[in-house]
């Protein structure tokens, strides 16, 4: 049967409400008509175009970016700032502010002349995607770095000194660590992974040809993506600070009512912020399996709007209810569970169908699927066909009316389909090898948009005549995480390596790439498509922040 | 045989050829869990999809299954050429049927060329012949 937490812990449930639900309350941002403009320049440009300047009222968690256009010039939209003392920052690669560093917003329009310079230091401004252009190396050599990228940033291994001797052993002790680890919070897996010695070697031997181990500057030329210029220039930016750094925001959804809710991969707590006030409150998980790391991934609602939450290594399923704001927890048997049990993933959209709700155990390169009545899960090969010991995964999920599964073969190159009735399971290689589909979504057409992370690939599967298309990312080394199919027929998409979010137009072939004003770890991507333009969702989530991008057309 | 299928035979050997040069589900080098693609393998399958007494078909669905285990389906390329890597070194070939289908054709015929049962190293070939409807 379910675990009904309230029924078997109620007291203490509310006890660990009373303890850990935070609440944080932020001063509400007045509507005030009064707006910030100006221009960008630097001694080698008059009018530098693409530059994003970000202002955050003193005290604020909120930051809002504007971009400059081809004459230099920004403006924030009408409304979007409160009069106070806001701090001025920039990113355009390749310079620093020069000044000033603040502005008041009175009650009139305040216009303030952007000055920058030249950096002294290009390599700390450089995204995972120009590190990967920068390294020599040939792609079979970079390719293990995608998985870096999980972590944290490549500069930290670019800037290391290890030899290949010493990194090696900081190799194999990260390979210990959960997938869902951040910089601000390390977890140790409780089941240790087989690590092969000369796969690590090998990449220790090549990770020491592109650090600092040989010299103190890299024995290879820097190189930079363009800034931002025309459509690209034309969106409004809003990041709303978390209040903790080890809050990692995973997955990231609008609710009907437009309150924002995100998964923290790394900690015990489902988060739920007013995008109008920037009020933030997180709703404490109970902890399963004590000892182990916590935090959860996949966030999907069901048709009635509660969602639903992957508990990764804590194992099983976690609905949370939208009107009485409580969880009902799902674990897994004791014989399906072991150490290295994980479910990353759950789809629960159709559950209302048949019942059912779908979820993955990573440990077993396998489909589970959780019956509601009984509380019992099933445990489905997908892979029965394919030779035994070879890497496929089920990952990204998704599911047609009737409860079918459509999945994503993370790790190999499949879309595979489970039929709800006859648990049968069809897979169907995408046109590119290892492509390691990785997440995406079922449009009402029929049409399973996902992203082809280690391909650099955004797909289309067409699940009525069961055929694909793929478009290859305009930027190398983008790595694409997720897409999402908006109601203008644009499909969106960002990943963990270019900070930038990917708006593409399958139709025509145009694409815009917005830059993020930070570093940005994208995950899963959403778009709210009641606004007009529509609003683009991501977590950042090394960054302990919820990214909102509103395109200006 | 006849010029066109001994053509045929040779480009599909060069396909297959080129293909085997990359493992079926192995990538880069990591130190990544895809380096563990080392599985055996077992039956691997080729063919042709054409037209009967015509030429191949291309974008043609090529589906192949295995009772009670599932399925995978593939496309042909533009020569009307399908591959589909090894199965499951526990699967045996002669439980696995090939099937083509392609919208505004229907399924003529289904021809398996002989294939010795102990080897396990090259795929087995099986044409697929479809008929306008």
């Amino acid at each position: 049967m379910p675990v009904s937490f309230f029924a078997k812990r109620g007291v203490q449930f509310w006890g660990a409400i009373a303890i850990g639900l935070l609440i944080v309350a932020v001063r509400p941002e007045a509507i005030h008509a009064q707006t910030l403009t100006g221009s960008v320049s630097s001694p080698a440009e008059s009018a530098m175009e693409g530059v994003l300047v970000s202002a955050q009222k003193i005290g604020s968690p909120i930051t809002i970016t504007g971009v400059s256009d081809e004459h230099g010039r920004f403006r924030f939209p009408d409304g979007q700032l409160s009069p106070g003392h806001y701090a001025l920052r920039i990113r355009a690669v390749g310079y620093d502010l020069d000044g000033p560093q603040a502005v008041d917003v009175g009650t009139a329009s305040a216009d303030v002349a952007i000055k920058l310079r030249s950096t002294t230091d290009l390599a700390a401004q450089l995204t995972n995607t120009e590190w990967l252009m920068s390294m020599p190396g040939t792609p079979q050599q970079k390719r293990p770095l995608i998985e870096c990228m999980s972590c944290h940033t490549l500069e930290r291994i670019v800037r290391s000194r290890y030899s290949a001797e010493a990194f090696a052993p900081v190799l194999a002790r990260m390979a210990q660590y959960a997938n869902n680890t951040t910089q601000a919070r390390v977890q140790v897996r409780v089941a240790k992974r087989p690590v092969r010695d000369d796969l690590v070697r090998k990449l220790a031997d090549y990770l020491a040809t592109v650090n600092l181990s040989s010299g103190p500057t890299w024995p290879y030329e820097l190189q930079t993506l363009p800034r931002p210029k025309g459509r690209a220039t034309h969106v409004v930016i809003t990041e709303y600070g978390l209040p903790r750094k080890t809050i990692a925001p995973h997955d990231v959804r609008t609710d009907a009512q437009g309150n924002i809710w995100y998964s923290n991969f790394v900690e015990n707590f489902l988060g739920e912020l007013d995008p109008r006030t920037g009020a933030h409150r997180e709703y404490p998980i109970p902890v399963l399996k004590r000892g182990f790391p916590t935090g959860a991934l996949d966030l999907e609602p069901d048709a009635e709007g509660n969602l639903w939450l992957a508990m990764m290594f804590q194992t099983g399923l976690a609905k949370f209810d939208m009107k009485s704001k409580t969880f009902q927890l799902f674990p897994i048997p004791r014989d399906l569970d072991n150490d290295a049990a994980q479910q990353s993933m759950v789809m629960p959209r159709a559950s209302n169908v048949d019942g059912k709700v779908w979820t993955n155990e990573v440990a077993k390169q396998s489909i589970m699927r959780l019956d509601l009545k009984t509380g019992t899960y099933e445990l489905i090969d997908p892979y029965q066909l394919l030779p035994k010991g070879t890497q496929h995964g089920p990952y990204g999920m998704a599911a047609d009316a009737q409860n079918n599964l459509y999945f994503m073969d993370f790790g190999g190159e499949f879309i595979g389909r489970i039929d709800a009735k006859t648990k049968e399971s069809t897979l169907f290689p995408t046109p590119t090898q290892n492509s390691w589909p990785r997440r995406g979504m079922l449009d009402d057409r029929g049409r399973l948009w996902f992203a082809e992370f280690a391909a650099n690939k955004l797909g289309m599967f067409d699940t009525t005549s069961e055929s694909f298309k793929e478009w290859t990312a305009p930027t190398p080394y983008t790595y694409p995480y997720d897409s999402f199919m908006d109601k203008n027929g644009d499909l969106w998409s960002g990943g963990m390596a270019s900070d930038r979010v990917l708006r593409f137009d399958p139709q025509s072939g145009r694409s815009v790439e917005y830059l993020l004003p930070r570093p940005t770890n994208i995950r899963r991507v959403f778009v709210d498509n009641s606004t007009s333009p529509v609003t683009f969702w991501t977590g950042n989530n090394h960054g302990a922040e919820i990214v909102r991008l509103q395109p200006l057309d | 045989m006849t010029l066109f299928r001994a053509g045929s035979i040779a480009l599909l050997g060069f396909a297959l050829a080129v293909a085997a040069l990359r493992p079926a589900f192995a990538g880069g080098v990591g130190f990544s869990d895809e380096e563990m693609n080392t599985g055996g393998d077992g039956p691997a399958f080729f063919g042709f999809v054409r037209l009967v007494d015509g030429p191949g078909i291309a974008d043609a669905k090529v589906t192949a299954e295995l009772k009670n285990k599932g399925a995978l389906v593939t496309r042909t390329d533009i020569m009307g050429v399908y591959k589909i890597p090894g199965f499951g070194a526990d699967v045996n070939p002669d439980d696995v049927t090939i099937s083509c289908a392609k919208d505004g054709y229907k399924e003529a015929s289904v021809q398996r060329r002989p294939h010795d049962a102990g080897d396990t190293k090259d795929p087995i070939e099986v044409e697929c012949y479809l008929q306008k409807q």
